[in-house]
């Protein structure tokens, strides 16, 4: 069993953030290696929408968990907030919009496009389907991963969160090639990259519709996380084809005890679909499937 | 907007299109499948061409000026999306060009073309709402983050729409210049402007603004733009010493589009009515010999507004986007 926190602040203001961000990783007893060099954080950067939406990472959550990270650590390591460009967005857009180029400056770390960088081909089996990725030696070269996704509703995959913002870590920008076998391509990349933090902002969130929450969720696994924010979103996990994928594959637990909150508590307060917008969805989605 | 003309103009009966020119493949394949038989990449090709009466330039803003000046030298008439260009000189020219080369020039305002918007002008003239003292619009939408707002997949955006150079202007330019016209036309000439710029999104062009017109009219108008919001609202309110009125036109619902749609492939609706009107009176215009409005002297003029509002930014010093 895996240890995932669920920590609600009570404001949203800067010190009430970072006391949730501390206490979450306290409640996992989570502690920064010392001696580290390198350390990648990973937000969710997706198109062009801004963080007030729920779509993307917060800039000023990840502010203040650099703020928490040189605080815990005395090495004073490098920092480098990555991210790779997709089919529809272009990171040196994206960084500067979504307000990270801003961050870079203030917090001194560095703003690193994946699909710029030097990369290694690997290949790897995900349940007899062999998928091909470009893997950036940034990565393959760091001391520590922090992953820091977002929890949202997917058509196709029904939810993502921590395992499927690790599939930004590819630097191949035609990501729409791997939208045929989007579970196996999410899984293959996390066999490959191992998180060490995941540190869900959940201080907006996305459900049917955007809601303040104030959650902020940790663990060192990502398949509980993951596991954790479909109860949250009221799906089955073994109806997460991704979930069920992860568990073949070993990549973590789908079991899991939290600390902190109740999982009841923070399923009530999420924006969850209600039944009659989950017909019209699958109605939608059919309708748009024959017409295009 | 391209596409949106080319479907409309091969519905007419007096026009024939001889050629599509676009750097988007996507494009000149929806071109070809609809039975344009001279496919270009470049616009150049056109010109070149001496069948064509007539151009519709539906490009980014940076292309305008060449585009069009190249064009009214080689005697086509022109129709030419909003704005008119980047710039003022840039706009000069143009207007130059056209003039010099007795060719027929229009500038592609929409509002003008809806008959809401010029039913309004009628009540206006009237005096329906008394003396107009407070005119108001809001155009607030994702701009060029199209796919923020839509159903479906996410787009790319073209790179030029991040380039204030290419541009020329963000939301007020882009989206305030359809007020601007649309205020001109119903209260006449513009004695101050002013404006308040903002940059959500920390781009070098700004993604909202407010502006602030005085008419020689009396009339005070506000203009509010943005690019920021996955929602669509577009406004009109209009406050006279006898009456008010506004319209609102918001995000449909999902269900609407899908009917919309439905409704447009079956052949019962044209979703785009005020675009196929614009285009099919400035055919009129160029088989009757008559000087099609609005002038591309009228998009000069807009342009000039936008200027001065850009230099008479409230609570700064001038930030020129649009330079003279």
């Amino acid at each position: 069993m895996s240890l995932v926190s669920l920590c609600l602040a009570k404001q949203t203001d800067y010190l009430n953030i970072r006391e949730t961000v501390e206490k979450s990783l306290d409640l996992i007893n989570f502690n920064f290696k010392n001696d580290v060099d390198k350390i990648l954080i990973k937000p969710n950067l997706n198109y062009y929408w801004d963080y007030s939406t729920g779509y993307t990472t917060d800039p000023n959550f990840v502010g203040i968990l650099i703020d928490v990270i040189r605080e815990r650590i005395t090495s004073d390591p490098y920092i480098y907030i990555i991210e790779s460009d997709a089919s529809a967005m272009k990171c040196k857009y994206a960084f500067k919009i979504l307000g990270y180029e801003k961050l870079s400056i203030e917090k001194n770390v560095t703003l690193v496009n994946l699909s710029e960088q030097k990369t290694e081909k690997k290949i790897v089996e995900v349940l007899g389907k062999k998928l091909t990725y470009f893997i950036p030696n940034i990565i393959q070269n760091s001391d520590v991963l922090i992953n820091v996704p977002k929890i949202k509703y997917m058509k196709d995959v029904k939810l993502t969160c921590a395992l499927k913002n690790i599939f930004g870590c590819n630097s191949y920008q035609k990501k729409y090639v791997y939208h045929k076998n989007l579970n196996k391509a999410i899984i293959g990349i996390n066999k490959l990259i191992k998180t060490d933090l995941v540190i869900v902002d959940g201080i907006i969130v996305r459900g049917v519709n955007t809601k303040k929450l104030g959650l902020v969720m940790a663990s060192e696994d990502p398949v509980a996380v993951d596991s954790v924010a479909a109860n949250i979103l009221d799906l089955n996990p073994k109806s997460v084809e991704c979930l069920d994928f992860s568990l073949k594959e070993k990549l973590g637990n789908t079991s899991y005890i939290t600390k902190g909150e109740t999982l009841e508590t923070v399923k009530r307060m999420f924006p969850k679909k209600e039944i009659n917008n989950k017909i019209y969805e699958f109605l939608i989605s059919n309708y748009m499937k024959v017409l295009r | 907007m391209g596409s949106v003309h080319l479907s409309n103009c091969i519905k007419m009966k007096n026009v024939e299109v001889i050629a599509v020119a676009d750097k988007s493949k996507r494009a000149l394949i929806y071109a070809k499948n609809i039975g344009i038989k001279n496919i270009y990449t470049n616009y150049e090709e056109i010109i070149k061409d001496k069948n064509i009466d007539a151009l519709i330039i539906s490009l980014p803003n940076f292309l305008h000026k060449d585009c069009a000046i190249a064009a009214a030298e080689a005697g086509k008439h022109i129709f030419i999306e909003k704005p008119l260009a980047r710039n003022i000189l840039e706009g000069e020219e143009i207007c130059t060009s056209i003039e010099h080369s007795d060719v027929k020039g229009m500038v592609g305002y929409p509002l003008r073309f809806d008959k809401r918007y010029i039913d309004l002008k009628a009540d206006i003239e009237n005096g329906i709402f008394g003396a107009v003292i407070t005119a108001s619009t809001s155009n607030i939408s994702s701009g060029p983050f199209s796919s923020r707002g839509q159903l479906g997949r996410p787009v790319p955006v073209p790179s030029w729409w991040f380039d204030k150079e290419l541009l020329g202007g963000g939301a007020l330019l882009d989206l305030g210049v359809h007020s601007v016209n649309l205020f001109r036309y119903y209260f006449g000439d513009v004695i101050e402007t002013h404006s308040q710029l903002g940059y959500r999104f920390n781009m070098d062009l700004e993604d909202h603004a407010v502006c602030i017109m005085k008419f020689k009219s009396g009339t005070l108008a506000t203009i509010k733009v943005g690019w920021f919001s996955s929602d669509i609202i577009r406004s009109l309110e209009i406050n006279g010493t006898i009456k008010n009125i506004s319209f609102i036109q918001s995000s449909p619902s999902k269900l609407k589009i899908i009917s919309s749609d439905i409704k447009k492939k079956l052949g019962l609706t044209n979703e785009y009515n005020s675009f196929y009107h614009e285009i099919n009176y400035f055919i009129d215009c160029l088989n009757l010999g008559i000087q099609p409005i609005p002038s591309v002297d009228e998009g000069l003029m807009d342009l000039k507004i936008i200027s001065e509002a850009y230099n008479n930014q409230l609570g700064k010093n001038s930030n020129a986007l649009i330079r003279d």
